[in-house]
C-alpha cells in the first residue's frame, strides 16, 4: 500500500517512524567506542566511518525486507503481537539496562571491528525495524524517509535525544502508546483475520483494549494501589475469555448471542460465557494471596 | 543498550513522568481507544438499524463524531485538546465550587446584603 506523499496519513506514519526510531534507537557510538578502543588511531577513524555506514545500510535493508515479510499471511499478526511485547518492555524499568551491551570485548582487527558493529546493530535493531515496518503500512518511501530523518539525529545528535527524553520522560510513554497502536493496527490488518474482524466489528474494540492493557501494564500498574494490582492480569484475561467465545462461536457455529438463544444448551453456554470467568478469577486471587503470604513469611524468616 | 538508557529518568519513565505529560499521553491513549471504537462500527449500519442504533450504541456515537480511521497526528491533536480541557477543568472547577459553597453560619451576619 503506497500512501499519498504529504497526506495526513503519510505525515502521521512518518511521525510514528521517527518517534519509534528515537525511543528504540541503540547506542551505536558506545558500541563503536567499545569495539575500536584497542585499534590504532588511523584504523579507529575508518572503523567509525565504515561501522556507521554499515550499520545504516543493514538497518535500511532489514527495514525494507520486513515490509515484504509482513505481506506473508500470518506475519502481520506475529509482528503486531511482537510489538505489544516491545512496548511493554520499553515501559518496564530496567535497572541493569545501562550495563547491557551487545558488544563487550574490543576487536583486534579492522574486519572484526566492522563485523561486530554491524552484527550488534542488526541485533539491537530487530525490534526497531519491525516497528517501523508496521508503521510504514508497506511504503518503502516512508521507511527510507523515516531513516533519513532519524539516523542522522541518532548518530550525530544522540546527546540531543538523551536530553529530550531526560527532560520529557513522557516521550517514552508516548512511544509505548504509539507502538501499541501500531501493534493493534497490524493485528487488525492481518489478511487471515481481516474478514473475521469485518464480521465481528465489536471484537476490534476488545482487541484494542486488550493490546493497550497488556502493552501499557507497567505504566498503569505503577499507579494502582497494592490491592488493585491483580487487575493487571485479570483485565487482559477477561478480554481474552470474551474473545475466545467469539472465536469459538464463529469456528464451531455456536450461538453466543443471548437475545437469539432458545435452547437449554445455548442458555448454558451464555451462563458460562458471562459467569464462567468468576470462579477462575477467584481461584487466581486465592492463589496469588497464598503466594504473597508465603513470600512474606519467608522474608520474615 | 538503547540511547534512552543513558538517562535514568527516561529509563524509569513510568515513575518520573510529569503529571502534565502523563495526562497528555493518557488522553492520546483514550483517543486511540475511542478511534478503534469508531472503526468498529460502520456508519452505513445506521441506514439499516435506524436512529435507535445510533442513539443507544456507544460505538455509533463515536462514528457520528467522525472518529473513524483517524491518523496519529489527529489523535495527538485530539489528545492535546482533551488534556488541556481536563487541566482547565481541574484548575477551574474547584474555583467555581468554592463560590457556590454557602457562607459559614457565624459569618451570615457579616454578609453585606
Amino acid at each position: 500500500m503506497e500512501l499519498e506523499v504529504f497526506s495526513a496519513a503519510f505525515m502521521s506514519a512518518l511521525f510514528a517512524i521517527v518517534l519509534i526510531d528515537l525511543v528504540l534507537a541503540g547506542d551505536n557510538a558506545l558500541i563503536i567506542g567499545l569495539v575500536a578502543r584497542n585499534l590504532p588511531k588511523t584504523q579507529q577513524r575508518k572503523v567509525i566511518f565504515w561501522g556507521t555506514f554499515g550499520a545504516i545500510a543493514v538497518r535500511g535493508a532489514m527495514a525494507i525486507l520486513v515490509v515484504y515479510i509482513l505481506n506473508v499471511p500470518g506475519f502481520m499478526l506475529a509482528g503486531g503481537l511482537a510489538l505489544v511485547w516491545i512496548a511493554r518492555k520499553l515501559l518496564t524499568p530496567d535497572p541493569d539496562a545501562a550495563t547491557n551491551h551487545a558488544a563487550q570485548a574490543p576487536a583486534v582487527s579492522f574486519a572484526a571491528a566492522l563485523r561486530t558493529i554491524v552484527v550488534a546493530d542488526a541485533v539491537m535493531g530487530v525490534d526497531n525495524v519491525l516497528a517501523i515496518g508496521g508503521a510504514a503500512s508497506g511504503s518503502i518511501v516512508l521507511i527510507l524517509l523515516g531513516l533519513a530523518i532519524s539516523v542522522p539525529i541518532i548518530v550525530w545528535g544522540s546527546h540531543l535525544v538523551i536530553r529530550l527524553v531526560d527532560r520529557f520522560p513522557s516521550v517514552i510513554l508516548l512511544g509505548g502508546a504509539v507502538l501499541a497502536w501500531t501493534g493493534y493496527s497490524m493485528v487488525v490488518r492481518e489478511p487471515l483475520l481481516a474478514s473475521w474482524f469485518e464480521g465481528h466489528a465489536a471484537t476490534r474494540l476488545v482487541a484494542a483494549i486488550l493490546i493497550f492493557s497488556i502493552s501499557l501494564a507497567p505504566w498503569y500498574s505503577a499507579r494502582l494501589p497494592e490491592q488493585m494490582k491483580p487487575l493487571v492480569v485479570l483485565l487482559p484475561a477477561l478480554l481474552v475469555w470474551m474473545l475466545a467465545f467469539e472465536v469459538a462461536a464463529s469456528h464451531w457455529k455456536l450461538q453466543v448471542d443471548y437475545l437469539l438463544a432458545n435452547e437449554s444448551g445455548e442458555y448454558l453456554l451464555e451462563a458460562v460465557r458471562w459467569l464462567g470467568w468468576l470462579p477462575l478469577a477467584g481461584a487466581f486471587l486465592w492463589l496469588r494471596e497464598q503466594f504473597v503470604q508465603r513470600s512474606r513469611r519467608s522474608q520474615r524468616a | 543498550m538503547r540511547l534512552i538508557d543513558h538517562s535514568p529518568r527516561a529509563a524509569n519513565a513510568v515513575q518520573t513522568v510529569s503529571p502534565g505529560g502523563e495526562l497528555f499521553v493518557l488522553s492520546v491513549v483514550v483517543c486511540m481507544i475511542l478511534a478503534s471504537f469508531g472503526d468498529a462500527v460502520d456508519p452505513m449500519l445506521f441506514g439499516e438499524a435506524g436512529l435507535e442504533f445510533a442513539l443507544f450504541d456507544l460505538g455509533g456515537e463515536f462514528s457520528v463524531l467522525a472518529m473513524r480511521h483517524w491518523h496519529l497526528l489527529q489523535l495527538l491533536l485530539a489528545g492535546g485538546v482533551l488534556a488541556t480541557a481536563i487541566a482547565v477543568l481541574r484548575v477551574g472547577a474547584p474555583a467555581v465550587f468554592k463560590r457556590l459553597r454557602p457562607a459559614p453560619r457565624r459569618a451570615i451576619d457579616k454578609v453585606p446584603i
